[in-house]
């Protein structure tokens, strides 16, 4: 498969399922500070950002954290390269440069998705946010469920899958290394909403019936087999799909299998605080270590030059 | 999707002759002798169309452009409202065209093309049909197309024209005409391909009534001379790809059609790297060797160490690669000089002087610029002529004589006079009509666009792109000023 086309279906579906996370991401703070007092909403709404990486781009275009701002920022501000709107977009701009490769389904639904989100209009987003954002993660589970069930098995859907299951892992990640430590001291409403900014609470509730308890959230998040968004999950799935790529990706089969090893070997009630950063910290520089392999492996392909020309390719 | 052919049931109003109040005016017209008369190859055509209420016929063509829309056949626009795709307005009338005609057809295109492809080949190695003074070699060398880096090069075969789209039209007398070459990169084949499937799903029954020879093979048939022009150097299983400016180029839906239908890479400039003569693409597993290809990028964008520097549609290298015979470029670089509008002129010159034979396909009368009778011709009866500069296409920087303003013609004798060798002069052609169906039967100005082949024979596939003037009155068939699509059949006998 042409290399081009592998990063474009990659991006493709990695783009989308960002656009799903951050609505979820959003929804979820959104609503849980509506009826849960906090002493500092600001700090929340910064968490919020730091969890995404986009605390200092928000504070370079508002000053203050504003329910609005924050929902502006999210869902379509121009600046923010991740908002909602902007994901959508650069979905559609990827797939549309292999819509030969995949199904007619998936490229009406992601029509549809971007219809969605280039024609509601803001003023009704900013007053009852939730319905649109609802619509943005239906639109996209309807587009994996479509992918699913009309793409052939093949490189082109391995390369999506790698692109959806890579995103996922990183934001699941991501929500647990700033969430985490606001778990020791803070109040027990902050377990459902670290559950269910991953899209878990059901699930952990389906498993188990128990009192609720922090360390059992984070080893669910980050290690259950069996829930579609936690890390391992995630990267299990990455290494199937690299596998069945195969070709040039030794480096890169090596750091998807040291992230599942380093994920499959902890025992998360049994570390301290410290030593749960550490593993929290891993897990997200695995998953952003197998980005940049998956990247070397299949996107750049260069010329490997003999002779003296392999100096100066190497140079640049 | 509606029943493609549903049965004639009793409640089917009874038949009304078709075109009973169409007037088919003083053109020639395709369908209609007169009134209420349609010629012998249309009656079986007329008569069922006639079975059919307005209301049918309109479902019909509903059915017809959902399948377009969803398919997102067409070109996309890009504005305000961003990604609305338009489609090629598409008629169900087809456009008929009885054996014998086509024979003849057919005969004059295959004669005219290998003429052509043996006048570059000549023009771009030995150039004798300029030494042995049969056409001018200023008009040559100096046309804009003429590409020097191409003396001497070798392309596999000989052949430098693989695919060539020649547009044909009909005089008030229903005289077949050519009205130019496309040599560089024509474009319409899918459109041909798309029009017959979509009327196949809708008029299944007409075809069963007539016997239309298919156009499906074209793709096979255009994989066949790719594979056929090969370098000799090329092992193993072949390579070829499609080479296309991108997503936003207009004809981005055709490329990707193209490719998909022969089952080769579609890629772009930056998907090629060139190393020591030989073009690769990148891949997933690494570089891959690629042999053949087919490119959908003009000439001054192919590779910017030769051509374009500011080109990034290319690829860097890929001239060189082709002169060293490691790959095979369709259509060759410098297929332009020949469908040049002045050099257009001399192609019966060409067919006389490579084939020994007269040609078998008239073409319009040309008055040159660069001629001084002619000149003094051209700027004497500018009221009556067609106007073109030679090196531009899509209907830009044409005056139509009849029709235009003395102001008009006071300007565009000023720029004839500035630089005579840029314009051509053509008598003003009445082009044949065919009924279009909005609402009611109307007259449409049309012409045809059949797709040439040539790898080692040259062929034609029976049919082609029709394109009709859907503007009232209009003589202009281009997409872009409003032109639409017919299907087109070429009847067994």
């Amino acid at each position: 498969m042409l290399s081009r086309v592998a990063e474009s279906l990659f991006w493709g579906a990695r783009s989308i399922e960002r656009a799903e996370n951050t609505s979820r991401l959003f929804d979820v703070s959104f609503h849980g500070l509506l009826d849960t007092p906090v002493a500092d909403p600001e700090q929340e709404w910064s968490d919020l950002l730091r969890a995404i990486g986009r605390d200092e781009l928000f504070r370079e275009h508002f000053d203050d954290y504003t329910p609005r701002a924050v929902t502006e920022f999210l869902l379509w501000h121009p600046a923010n390269p991740d908002s909602v709107t902007a994901s959508v977009a650069r979905a559609r701009e990827n797939f549309r440069g292999v819509r030969e490769q995949i199904s007619s389904e998936m490229w009406e639904h992601l029509n549809r998705l971007h219809l969605l989100v280039s024609r509601t209009r803001h003023s009704r987003v900013l007053d009852v946010p939730h319905d649109f954002l609802v619509r943005v993660r239906e639109g996209s589970h309807a587009f994996q469920g479509v992918t699913k069930a009309t793409l052939s098995r093949g490189e082109a859907f391995e390369f999506v899958e790698l692109g959806a299951h890579l995103e996922r892992a990183d934001a699941t990640a991501r929500v647990l290394l700033t969430g985490v430590p606001r778990l020791v001291d803070g109040p027990g409403g902050r377990l459902w909403s670290l559950l269910r900014s991953c899209g878990g609470f059901e699930a952990f509730r389906r498993n188990q019936s128990e009192d609720v308890q922090g360390e059992r959230v984070v080893e669910f998040l980050l290690l259950d087999r069996s829930f579609p968004r936690s890390v391992l999950f995630c990267a299990e799935r990455c290494l199937e799909a690299v596998r069945f790529i195969s070709g040039n990706s030794q480096q890169l089969e090596r750091a998807v299998g040291m992230l599942v090893a380093r994920l499959t070997f902890a025992d998360v009630p049994q570390l301290d605080p410290p030593s749960l950063g550490t593993l929290l910290g891993d897990a997200l520089g695995g998953v952003h270590a197998v980005g940049n392999e998956i990247s070397d492996a299949y996107f750049e392909t260069r010329v490997v030059l003999p002779g003296p020309y392999a100096q100066q390719q190497q140079q640049q | 999707m509606l029943d493609p052919d549903p049965a004639p049931t009793s409640a089917t109003p009874p038949s009304r002759p078709l075109g009973e109040t169409y007037d088919p005016g003083p053109f020639y017209d395709e369908m209609f002798e007169a009134t209420g008369k349609p010629r012998p190859h249309y009656r079986a055509l007329a008569g069922e169309l006639g079975r059919l209420s307005f209301e049918e016929f309109e479902e019909r063509r509903h059915a017809v452009e959902l399948s377009f829309v969803n398919q997102g056949i067409g070109f996309t626009v890009y504005g305000q409202d961003e990604g609305i795709e338009r489609i090629f307005p598409f008629d169900l009338i087809p456009r008929v065209i009885p054996s014998q005609e086509w024979e003849v057809l057919e005969r004059g295109l295959i004669q005219r093309v290998r003429a052509l492809n043996l006048f570059l080949d000549d023009i771009y190695r030995e150039q004798r049909i300029v030494r042995d003074g049969r056409i001018p070699g200023e008009l040559l060398f100096g046309a804009r197309h003429f590409v020097r880096e191409m003396v001497g090069v070798d392309p596999p075969g000989g052949v430098y024209a693989h695919v060539a789209g020649v547009d044909v039209i009909r005089n008030e007398r229903g005289e077949y005409l050519v009205l130019e070459d496309n040599l560089r990169v024509p474009s319409g084949a899918s459109y041909m391909l798309e029009n017959r499937a979509a009327m196949k799903r809708t008029f299944s029954k007409l075809f069963e009534l007539h016997g239309v020879a298919g156009v499906n093979h074209y793709p096979q048939e255009l994989l066949a001379v790719l594979n056929a022009v090969a370098p000799p150097s090329a092992r193993g299983d072949l390579t070829v790809v499609l080479l296309t400016p991108g997503v936003h180029n207009a004809a981005y839906y055709e490329h990707s059609f193209l490719a998909r239908q022969m089952g080769i890479e579609l890629v772009e400039g930056s998907d090629l790297v060139c190393h020591e003569d030989v073009v690769y693409m990148r891949t997933t597993r690494g570089l891959q060797r690629v042999d053949v290809i087919y490119r959908r990028v003009d000439d001054d964008y192919l590779d910017p160490l030769v051509f374009r520097r500011d080109s990034l549609l290319g690829a860097a290298g890929l001239f060189n690669a082709y002169r060293a015979g490691n790959v095979a470029i369709a259509n060759a670089p410098g297929t332009g000089v020949a469908d040049d509008k002045a050099v257009y002129a001399y192609v019966p010159e060409m067919i006389r002087y490579y084939l020994s034979e007269e040609p078998l396909l008239p073409q319009v009368k040309t008055y040159l610029g660069s001629d001084e009778t002619d000149l003094a011709y051209i700027l004497e009866h500018l009221g009556e002529l067609v106007v073109k500069t030679v090196n531009s296409s899509g209907g830009y920087g044409m005056l139509i004589g009849p029709g235009s303003s003395s102001k008009e013609r006071t300007a565009y004798k000023r720029r004839i006079k500035a630089s005579p060798r840029d314009f051509v002069a053509q008598p003003t052609i009445a082009l044949s009509r065919l009924p279009i169906y909005m609402e009611e039967l109307r007259p449409a100005h049309i012409d045809l666009r059949p797709f040439v082949l040539s790898g080692r024979i040259t062929t034609v596939v029976p049919g082609g792109l029709t394109r009709a003037a859907l503007r009232a009155g209009s003589l202009v068939v281009n997409s872009s000023q409003g032109g639409g699509s017919k299907d087109t059949w070429v009847l067994h006998d």
